[in-house]
Order: C-alpha cells, then sequence, then structure tokens
C-alpha cells in the first residue's frame, strides 16, 4: 500500500476540540444542576414568563406557506455553489488544456440554474414573496382576537 | 511520536463513528417527537462526513455537509414547522406490534444476508488492501466531472431546475386555500387558551384518540 | 487501514434500519426520513469501493456527486408533496388518506 499522508491524521485536532466541547457541555450541565437550589416546582415556576406576559395560545402554530419558496430556491443555488467550489478547488480554469471548453460549460450551467431562478420569480406574485397578504391575514385576525381579549377574566 | 498506531486509530475511530451514526440514525427515526428526529437527521448526515474523510474524499465530505445538513435537514425541519399537527406527538399513528415485529424480522434478514454478501462472497477478495492508492486528487475529480462529463452537470442543473418549477408551481397552484389553513384550526385564529381555566379549555378542544392501524 | 467488509456492513445496517423505518412508519416526514438514511449508507457503500479499487476512484466520487444533487432535488418536491398531502387530507399520516379516499 502506498502510504502518503492520511485525511485522517490531518483531522485529529478537530476529534480533540469536538471531544472538548462535549465534554464542556456535560460539565457545565453538571455544574449547574449541582449549584442551583432546588425549589418546588409549580405550574407558575415551570410556565414561560413567570411574570409579566400572560401566554397565550398554543407555541407550535402553522407558519405562513410563502416562506418555504426561500428555503427551495437555497437548496438550488447550494448545489450550484457546490459543483462551482469543485470547479474552483482545481485548476481547470487555468491550464491552457482545459479552459476554452470548460469556461463554456461553465457560463451555461449558471445560465440554466439562474435562468430557473429567475423565472421562478418572475411566475410567483411579488405579494407571496414579501408575504404581504399573508401578514395582512395576520393583522386582521390579531386585531379581531384582541377586541374579545379578556372576557373570562385574565388580568 | 512513541506508540502511536495510526493503523489502530483508525480502526477505533471507525468504531466511534460507527456508534454515533447508527444510534443517530436510530433516534432519528424512533424519537417520539418529529421535530428532534429531523435534528438528529441533520447531526447523522454530518457524522456520514466523517467516514468520507476516512474514505479519502475530502470533495465529498464538504458536499455532504453544505447540501445533506445545509439543504436537506433545512427542508425537512422547515416542513415539519409548516405542518403543526405533524408536530403533535399525540396525534401521530403507529404501526401495531405485530407489523413492526414482521418488518424487524424483513430488515434484519435483508441486512445479515447482504452482510454475508460483503464477508464470505469471493468477489470481496478482489478488492484488496494492496490496490489501495491514497490520492486526494480534487483536479482528477474536477476534470472527471467538468471536463471528461460535462454533460453530466448541465443535465443535473436540468433536474435541478425541473424540481425547482415544479415545486414552486405547486405552492403557488392554491394560493386562496394558503391563506385559509393559516386561520385554521392551530393558525392564528385558533381558540386563546388560558392558563387559568385549562379545563374548560382540554373539553373544547378535545381530540380523538388515533385508531389502531389494522395490517 | 479499515478493510473494506467493515465499511459494508455498516452501510448495509445503515440501510436495513432506513428500510425498517420506512416499513413501520405511517408519518411521510419519517418515511422520508428512512429513505435519506437508506442513500447515506449507499453513499458510503459506493465511497468505499471506489476508495479500493483505483479504477473506479474518480468515478465513484462524481457518482456521490450526482446523487447528492438528485437527492437535494427530489427532497425539496417531496416536501412541496408533502405540504399538499397535508392540505388535502388534513394530516401527513397514511393511514387518514385511505380511509377518507374510502368515503
Amino acid at each position: 500500500m502506498m502510504q502518503t499522508s492520511r485525511l485522517f491524521l490531518d483531522f485529529i485536532p478537530v476529534i480533540i476540540w469536538a471531544l472538548l466541547a462535549m465534554a464542556l457541555v456535560i460539565i457545565m450541565l453538571l455544574a449547574s444542576w449541582v449549584l442551583r437550589p432546588h425549589v418546588l416546582q409549580n405550574s407558575e415556576k415551570t410556565s414561560t414568563y413567570e411574570c409579566g406576559e400572560e401566554p397565550v395560545g398554543p407555541a407550535r402554530i402553522s407558519y405562513p406557506y410563502n416562506y418555504f419558496v426561500y428555503t427551495v430556491l437555497f437548496v438550488v443555488i447550494d448545489v450550484m455553489g457546490a459543483f462551482l467550489w469543485l470547479l474552483s478547488s482545481s485548476t481547470l480554469l487555468w491550464a491552457n488544456a482545459t479552459k476554452y471548453e470548460v469556461v463554456w460549460q461553465v457560463v451555461v450551467f449558471i445560465l440554466i440554474v439562474m435562468g430557473g431562478v429567475g423565472f421562478v420569480m418572475k411566475m410567483i406574485p411579488r405579494s407571496f414573496l414579501d408575504g404581504k397578504e399573508t401578514l395582512d391575514v395576520y393583522r386582521r385576525a390579531k386585531a379581531e382576537r384582541e377586541k374579545e381579549q379578556y372576557p373570562t377574566g385574565g388580568h | 511520536m512513541q506508540g502511536f498506531d495510526p493503523a489502530l486509530f483508525e480502526q477505533i475511530e471507525f468504531l466511534l463513528l460507527a456508534g454515533i451514526v447508527l444510534v443517530l440514525a436510530y433516534l432519528a427515526l424512533e424519537h417520539k417527537e418529529i421535530v428532534y428526529a429531523a435534528f438528529f437527521f441533520g447531526f447523522m448526515a454530518s457524522f456520514v462526513a466523517g467516514f468520507f474523510l476516512l474514505l479519502e474524499a475530502p470533495f465529498i465530505a464538504g458536499m455532504q455537509i453544505a447540501v445533506y445538513t445545509g439543504g436537506i435537514s433545512t427542508l425537512i425541519i422547515f416542513a415539519v414547522l409548516l405542518l403543526p399537527r405533524a408536530q403533535d406527538s399525540t396525534l401521530e399513528k403507529f404501526a401495531t406490534p405485530r407489523a413492526r415485529q414482521i418488518s424487524l424480522v424483513i430488515a434484519v434478514v435483508v441486512t445479515v444476508m447482504t452482510g454475508f454478501l460483503a464477508v464470505l462472497f469471493p468477489w470481496a477478495e478482489s478488492f484488496n488492501e494492496a490496490f489501495v492508492s491514497i490520492s486526494q486528487d480534487l483536479n482528477g475529480l474536477a476534470q472527471w466531472l467538468w471536463f471528461e462529463n460535462g454533460i453530466y452537470v448541465q443535465m443535473i442543473a436540468l433536474i435541478m431546475i425541473t424540481s425547482l418549477v415544479g415545486a414552486i408551481s405547486l405552492l403557488r397552484m392554491d394560493k386562496a386555500e394558503q391563506l385559509g389553513a393559516i386561520t385554521g384550526e392551530f393558525g392564528v385564529e385558533a381558540k386563546p387558551v388560558l392558563i387559568d381555566d385549562l379545563q374548560s379549555a382540554e373539553d373544547g378542544q378535545s381530540v380523538p384518540e388515533p385508531k389502531e392501524v389494522d395490517e | 487501514m479499515v478493510p473494506l467488509s467493515w465499511y459494508l456492513v455498516l452501510a448495509f445496517m445503515l440501510i436495513g434500519l432506513g428500510g425498517y423505518g420506512m416499513m413501520v412508519k405511517r408519518n411521510l416526514i419519517r418515511i422520508l426520513i428512512g429513505a435519506e438514511i437508506m442513500g447515506n449508507g449507499v453513499m458510503i457503500a459506493i465511497v468505499a469501493i471506489a476508495l479500493f479499487n483505483p479504477a473506479f476512484s474518480f468515478t465513484g466520487q462524481g457518482l456521490i456527486i450526482l446523487v447528492i444533487s438528485v437527492a437535494a432535488a427530489h427532497t425539496a418536491l417531496a416536501m412541496v408533496l408533502m405540504l399538499m398531502y397535508n392540505r388535502r387530507y388534513g394530516s401527513v399520516d397514511l393511514g387518514t388518506s385511505v380511509e377518507m379516499e374510502g368515503q
């Protein structure tokens, strides 16, 4: 076996760092458990805000769908960036033997992906992207709820 | 360094990583809360990158972290956030114990048989350590992908924008329904639950017990 | 050097675990997570074989790059389809849809 420098030997500091990080988290959790006062826990103690705000409604509500568009766009740009990262870590665009053929492929690749992204941004309406209609619905619902806010006796 | 054996260290590292990955994969499938399951999947994907470092594929490790941990687990976590009924672990349906046992037996049998294939069959001998030549040659990889097989890259770009346009047009198709969905049962108009009268709120919001799924 | 069979055994264990999850689970998100775990196992197997066979080295790694890209694309599409499923049937559990279709 031809023995050159193995890759994982270069990453030994990463492993040491990761072990140190895990040990630090465990030590901090244990120390705070040891040092904190152990008092009686009741529903007032374990609520989100012990004094002040009154928690209203479930914490897990439905987020608006239109922000999912940005996640899908991010994944496409992410994959495009990975391909260009491979290209930038090589010498293909500098070597004379390859640069004249590869550069056209790079241009076509970027044009296809960015053309798709631009088409999508044109295709969906503007209010879908910035979430104005969703915000309007939220504001109307919130205003309606505030009118009938404390009929059952809050504070 | 005295007494430092790289081969032994590599085996220890492999076993450590394998244990972590298997435990995280089990947790990603079996954790009760689906948000934690999605997070455990992200951790598992980033620990799999450690195997690619052991296998002398640095670019694959980087791409695994960039795309799997950065993109795919983000998609899964975001979709879980968009589905409030999926986050509620009491509403989730589980298979019957009999279906679980049958599936476990099938999975174990397939795993053991393919494991025997990996260890025993004669072609395993043809992959010998003597043939291994270690080279972390990113230049050769880029040449393979961009210069010799450049059409694959364009095909990947077409596949990406096809799925992108399909996904976005599906999202756009029912925009009116979507505006109704955020005012639904779990939306902003959901009945406010004050801490004081939890009892009446529980009476009002009682959900039917999830039925057992027959096999 | 860790022998090839260790990597293959680990890959087959991941594939079996993901297949078990895909067979047992009712939630579509968990089924997708099981599929991704199976995909990770396959990727480990292909990269291991690519390391132990020099003629296959660049082919294996380039194949994995294409596989990761297509995995990103199909996950994005699958997630949007799951949102549509949730809109239509009110849940992402597989059992409910069959019940509602029967009615």
